[in-house]
């Protein structure tokens, strides 16, 4: 064991950081580990060390640059102070307030968001100010990547549901308890949305030329309103005859547009645009006997095979 | 020193302590008060400032290292302006301010024109690109009635669609706090017919008046917000064809198993066989029960019920 390997990390990453914050030209690996202390011996295990301790800086918003050291052919850091430090945001008081009780009355990752009101300047605990939280949100490792390529304009390419993918980023979307990720699929050559909880590994950003995105991009009105819109096809028209028990969740859910018959028993007749059999058949069976399918023909008669193939064993 | 933080919780919440110490100039803080404020003990707050003073430049003399003297009482600090700037956002604190910041605001009856929309906007100039995370919450019809009830105290008489169980029923409740989890809205609430805290679905409430009874909340504030099986929750065994795997991801499942012919046998638990009926008609053909006894042929009977409207 080395001596070296006794100095606490947090205490190490710190000096780390003042000297690249105090730098003003880049410094090369070696000196790094020498002036700053607590990294191990040996080349090896100081560069996996250093690289570690790069990567949680980066990790943490701060960005340690890679330049060339003037005069030498190496490269060397250094963390440049105008990057280091918020430009200041302008937020009045009460903007300052709003945000903190935006995030304790969100749910997500508390100790992301507890980071993020610090910086602000709370110097409070979050749960100190509201105990209930108003919405929770999902948080998965592949949103703040998606995120910063989003505001850095770069693609990103990821596996997602055993498919490679390439898309320029354009917005996420948060829809029915599922974030999804909205851009331009390079190889499909048309803007298509996917579903994060999906995505197989960490989405990985591609260098290269910034993409513009386009101009009017809205991510609420790239992603059809309804599970039964999303995918490709031919759209068809259903038309579903809902009871009486389940008419105004039905309708509620749809809109009043929807309907298109009301009956005097009570039930009423609705139609939806269906791309997606599968997601149109969830959405079916949610309702159980309460709801049958009228029209067209094609699609009543697969209800009822998809029924009949689960009841006669 | 708490072993359960990780290198990144205690850096991130140090910088956070030097950046206070720094903003109040130099002076001395209570260590009882830095504890309170930063949610760490004591004796967390002497070790990390401890750690602390060893940090500065090199060659570290005593003229480069952080102007920090502590002890059990209080902390003396003269740190100077540098390290009281706020620091730039990490891309996912500026993620999380900026989600949490719109799903707030896509709360129906939000100020779409307020405080926090103008926020939003000056952190989005700052972040980047602006509206590139849009969230839309669902917005039943009697949300805002049973939310102004809980804001209220007001005690309310309900209608409401059990899925588990594909019957509505009136009860009176105690609504105790509304919130949005996994696309849904909830009423956590003191139910009086079952004497017992539930979870309500909002959009299956059917209808909804105050019965003019206001309530006190108990002490203790309100519970988690963790929606839990209800009581009623049973376990079954079923299995299902390959393809039902992507309609297991959203559910709550103690265990899969993938058999030599690709089908799934999973234990899940079930709210009724109501529930389960949707489970099994989604899944489709290949589907069927194999315990407790009174759920067999589950299957069987949710698809001649639904095929009986077919005529």
């Amino acid at each position: 064991m080395e001596p070296a390997e006794k100095v606490d990390r947090v205490e190490r990453v710190t000096n780390l950081l003042l000297v690249l914050l105090d730098a003003k030209v880049p410094l090369t690996l070696e000196h790094i580990v020498h002036t700053v202390g607590g990294y191990p011996e040996s080349h090896d295990a100081y560069r996996q060390a250093f690289e570690r301790d790069k990567r949680l800086l980066r990790e943490q918003g701060v960005n340690v640059c890679v330049e060339e050291v003037p005069g030498r052919d190496v490269s060397g850091y250094r963390v440049d102070p105008d990057e280091y430090y918020l430009p200041d945001l302008g937020l009045t008081l009460e903007e300052q307030q709003a945000l903190n009780l935006a995030l304790a009355g969100v749910a997500m990752d508390d100790q992301v968001g507890q980071g993020a009101a610090w910086k602000l300047g709370v110097a409070e605990s979050l749960r100190s100010v509201q105990t209930s939280p108003l919405a929770a949100l999902p948080s998965a490792p592949a949103l703040p990547v998606l995120h910063e390529a989003i505001r850095a304009r770069r693609a990103v390419s990821f596996r997602h549901r055993g498919a490679n993918r390439t898309i320029e980023p354009y917005g996420l979307l948060f829809r029915r308890g599922f974030w999804y990720v909205a851009g331009q699929d390079r190889d499909r050559q048309a803007v298509r949305s996917f579903r994060i909880d999906r995505i197989e590994a960490l989405p990985v950003i591609l260098e290269g030329q910034a993409f513009e995105p386009p101009a009017d991009f809205d991510p609420a009105a790239a992603f059809p309103a309804d599970a039964w819109l999303i995918g490709e096809g031919q759209a068809v028209t259903a038309r579903v005859r809902v009871d009486p028990v389940h008419a105004g969740m039905v309708e509620a859910e749809l809109g009043s547009t929807a309907v298109v018959a009301r009956n005097e028993d009570g039930s009423v007749e609705v139609e939806l645009s269906v791309v997606n059999v599968d997601a149109f058949r969830s959405w079916l069976f949610g309702l159980l006997d309460h709801a049958v399918v009228l029209s067209p023909e094609s699609l009543r008669a697969e209800v009822v095979a998809w029924l009949q193939a689960l009841g006669t064993k | 020193m708490s072993p359960q933080l990780t290198v990144e919780a205690r850096l991130r919440r140090l910088l956070a302590v030097l950046a206070w110490l720094s903003r109040r100039g130099a002076g001395t803080a209570r260590i009882a008060e830095v504890a309170a404020r930063f949610g760490m003990t004591e004796a967390e707050v002497v070790s990390e400032l401890e750690l602390a003073a060893c940090c500065g430049l090199p060659p570290y003399s005593p003229d480069q290292l952080m102007e920090l003297m502590v002890d059990d009482e209080e902390v003396q600090a003269d740190l100077g302006p540098e390290l009281s700037r706020p620091r730039r956002l990490s891309p996912a604190e500026g993620f999380t301010l900026a989600a949490s910041a719109r799903a707030i605001l896509a709360v129906p009856g939000s100020d779409p024109d307020g405080v926090l929309a103008s926020a939003l906007a000056k952190l989005e100039a700052v972040l980047g690109r602006r509206e590139s995370v849009s969230i839309s919450l669902d917005d039943p019809p009697l949300l805002e009635l049973v939310r102004r009830a809980a804001d209220g105290s007001e005690q309310l008489r309900i209608t409401y669609y059990s899925a588990s169980r594909d019957e509505a029923s009136d009860r009176v409740v105690d609504p105790y706090h509304v919130f949005s989890s996994g696309g849904f809205w909830y009423l956590d609430a003191w139910c009086h017919r079952s004497g017992a805290l539930r979870h309500f679905r909002v959009d299956r409430i059917e209808a909804a008046e105050v019965t003019g009874e206001s309530f006190v909340r108990p002490e203790g504030g309100p519970p988690a917000t963790v929606v839990a099986p209800g009581p009623e929750t049973q376990t079954a065994t079923v299995v299902l064809p390959s393809t039902a795997a992507a309609l297991l991801e959203s559910l709550p499942t103690v265990s899969v198993t993938v058999e030599a012919d690709g089908s799934l046998r999973v234990v899940l638990p079930v709210g009724g066989e109501a529930w389960l009926a949707r489970l099994l008609l989604r899944a489709g053909a290949g589907s069927e029960v194999l315990e407790p006894p009174e759920l067999v042929g589950a299957e069987v009977r949710a698809a001649r019920s639904v095929l009986a409207g077919y005529g």
